[in-house]
């Protein structure tokens, strides 16, 4: 491969400035304003739940090293369990977001400790997928709590809100806007933690238990600590979105949220985007669900284009479609010295 | 009190169970013994298997005989060339391990929706392959438990004697062993990779032709097997073909008898439970190296 080459064009990814990223929010802010269509801010908000989980199973897997094939699960955790505080407990949803992540975060140590001990990555995605199937068949069983393969119906919305004592927000079942500010909010603080998450010494150590973890660890990076860490925030964040979408659909199946259908969306958009990448998760959620919502004919196979697209960027873009398409540019532009046999 | 016979009869399905599973797992160790690679597409295969048998079957009323080799050769061929259209060039990449598991989870998925897509979602029911019982010990036993009990013997036996005795069976431990040093001897590794994953897709279908007719056949059948065989072959240690195989019967026997104390739904998860126990007590499995 040529080597020296990927590593220009990943570095234009690997640049990102605050500029950039308050760029985007921006946009992403304003974009109701422009967009008045219900419909459009639907296709919108569930971009920006992906976008979400995809940048934190990214986390894990790009940035750590963790190959994890659960991350679906975690989603679902938050998502069943914010149900159940608000429709068992009538607690508020708006507690519900929180408490959501917070599940989903301490049992991903339930499944953390004991893939600490496994140093392959293959095994480490075996264990991953199992938990998931065991919450799913949990799920499917425990019909005094989650009816079952019947489902969850009659989750309660959020609350009205007054913001800042002035701004009545109140969300119902028509207006999407609401809950797409709420989404974004979500997306925004995972991005901003990540960010700085990254850049700190966590991050360091994150990365260099991906490159070498034996080296890592003879450097006096605690391993154990901060892989329970990468599961931790990684999966918190991925409950809260979960949460979020319970009090948005208001319907809960085991198959919406379980099924390793939802695994294979999470991993295509990120290795399309650009996995390792801080961006690439969302650029990959924007593309990919757009893209298909555009080509309506084809939403029926939506599973088996996933599947073709994951199984095409890793073939031809390992790095994503961005470094993808700078490759041919520079190809093109017959760069010399680069990608020679 | 668990009556005797009811006991007995669960450890006859145990072992049924058991043996398939043992067959879908050590396609899985084949490939992680020569390639060093999961396969999450491994499950539909079986369903191939299932789906052919299926359509040669019922709805082109061939005889069994010929439908069940031409199954075979379909999948082997289909595993052939996934591998070397998709897999292949993956080989020697960086971080291939990875990048590897993720193209198959990619292959699957692509391949069961399609499935659902073109063949439907209706479960389909094929007749057994061989009808009727015999009565061993004032048991009824269905002949085709018979026939899976007794396809998995020769399954076995035949693999065995093939990697132990001829000369592709060398070059494929050969492989296994060291690929480098494999090539220096003149065998061409990627050759037996290709052979190797064929093979590991025809195991798999094999099973889902066994056991097409005891359950059904839909394009979601490969999923559940697949991920048993995955917490089998992590129980009998990866890449060894005996822990597939004992591996297979332990989990199928656990199975069948937690079905005496739990609710049929519950009892998947007894083998999730297992894995668990295995990851924490000993992830190297039965008969495992130490490479996790």
């Amino acid at each position: 491969m040529d080597d020296q080459f990927d590593h220009r064009s990943l570095k234009v990814l690997r640049i990102i400035s605050p500029n950039l990223i308050g760029g985007i929010f921006i946009i992403l802010i304003l974009l109701p304003l422009l967009i008045r269509n219900e419909y459009y801010i639907n296709v919108l908000t569930i971009c920006l739940i992906f976008a979400t989980l995809a940048s934190t199973w990214n986390l894990m897997v790009g940035y750590t090293g963790i190959l994890s094939f659960g991350h679906q699960a975690f989603y679902g955790l938050g998502a069943y369990f914010s149900a159940l505080l608000t429709m068992k407990l009538h607690l508020s949803p708006w507690l519900g977001l929180p408490l959501g992540g917070l599940f989903a975060g301490l049992l991903s140590l339930a499944i953390g400790f004991p893939c600490l001990r496994l140093r392959i990555a293959p095994y480490v995605a075996i264990a991953t997928l199992a938990f998931s199937e065991i919450l799913l068949v949990i799920c499917k069983n425990w019909v005094s709590l989650t009816r079952g393969e019947m489902g969850l119906w009659g989750i309660p919305t959020f609350s009205d809100l007054v913001l800042l004592n002035l701004i009545p927000i109140s969300f119902s079942k028509g207006a999407k806007i609401p809950y797409y500010y709420v989404m974004l909010t979500i997306f925004m603080v995972t991005m901003v933690f990540i960010y700085f998450q990254m850049n700190s010494k966590v991050g360091l150590a994150l990365r260099s238990i991906r490159e070498d973890q034996d080296a890592a660890s003879s450097l006096g990076v605690n391993i154990t600590r901060y892989k329970l860490t990468a599961f931790f925030t990684s999966s918190f964040f991925a409950g809260v979105t979960g949460s979020f979408y319970a009090h948005y659909i208001m319907i809960l199946a085991p198959d919406s949220v379980f099924s390793v259908g939802e695994m294979v969306e999470i991993v295509a958009i990120t290795l399309v985007g650009g996995i390792g990448t801080f961006l690439g998760p969302t650029l990959g959620a924007f593309a990919l669900i757009i893209g298909l919502e555009l080509l309506r004919g084809l939403k029926d196979y939506r599973l088996m284009i996933y599947g073709a697209m994951l199984v095409m960027v890793i073939l031809l873009m390992p790095h994503g479609i961005l470094a993808g398409i700078y490759q041919i540019i520079f190809k093109l532009k017959g760069a010399i010295g680069y990608g020679d046999k | 009190m668990i009556h005797f016979s009811i006991l007995i009869e669960q450890l006859i399905n145990g072992l049924v169970l058991g043996s398939m599973y043992a067959l879908v797992a050590s396609g899985l160790t084949l490939i992680w013994g020569t390639m060093k690679m999961l396969n999450f597409a491994h499950g539909e295969f079986y369903m191939l298997g299932g789906f052919g048998l299926y359509f040669g079957i019922v709805s082109s009323h061939l005889p069994a005989w010929i439908t069940l080799p031409l199954v075979l050769i379909i999948v082997f061929l289909i595993g052939v060339l996934l591998e070397k259209g998709l897999i292949a060039p993956l080989l020697g990449r960086p971080g291939w391990d990875v990048s590897a598991v993720v193209i198959t989870l990619g292959i699957g998925i692509f391949i069961q929706n399609f499935a659902f897509k073109f063949w439907g979602g209706d479960f389909q029911n094929v007749p057994y392959m061989f009808e009727g019982t015999v009565k061993v010990f004032k048991m009824n036993l269905a002949w085709h438990r018979i026939y899976i009990l007794a396809i998995t013997l020769i399954v076995i036996i035949a693999f065995w004697q093939i990697m132990k005795r001829t000369r592709f069976g060398m070059a494929m431990r050969a492989t296994a062993q060291d690929n480098e040093a494999a090539t220096l001897m003149g065998i061409p590794y990627r050759r037996i990779y290709r052979i190797t994953f064929g093979l590991s897709a025809c195991l798999a279908a094999l099973a889902g032709t066994a056991l097409a007719p005891i359950f059904s056949v839909n394009p979601w059948m490969g999923s559940g097997p697949m991920i048993k065989a995955f917490i089998v072959v992590i129980l009998g240690g990866l890449g060894s073909f005996s822990g597939a195989i004992l591996g297979g019967l332990i989990m199928g026997l656990t199975e069948s008898l937690s079905v005496l104390f739990l609710t049929s739904g519950w009892k998947d998860l007894t083998s999730f439970l297992l894995l668990i126990l295995i990851l924490v007590i000993r992830p190297s499995g039965l008969f495992g190296t130490k490479e996790w």
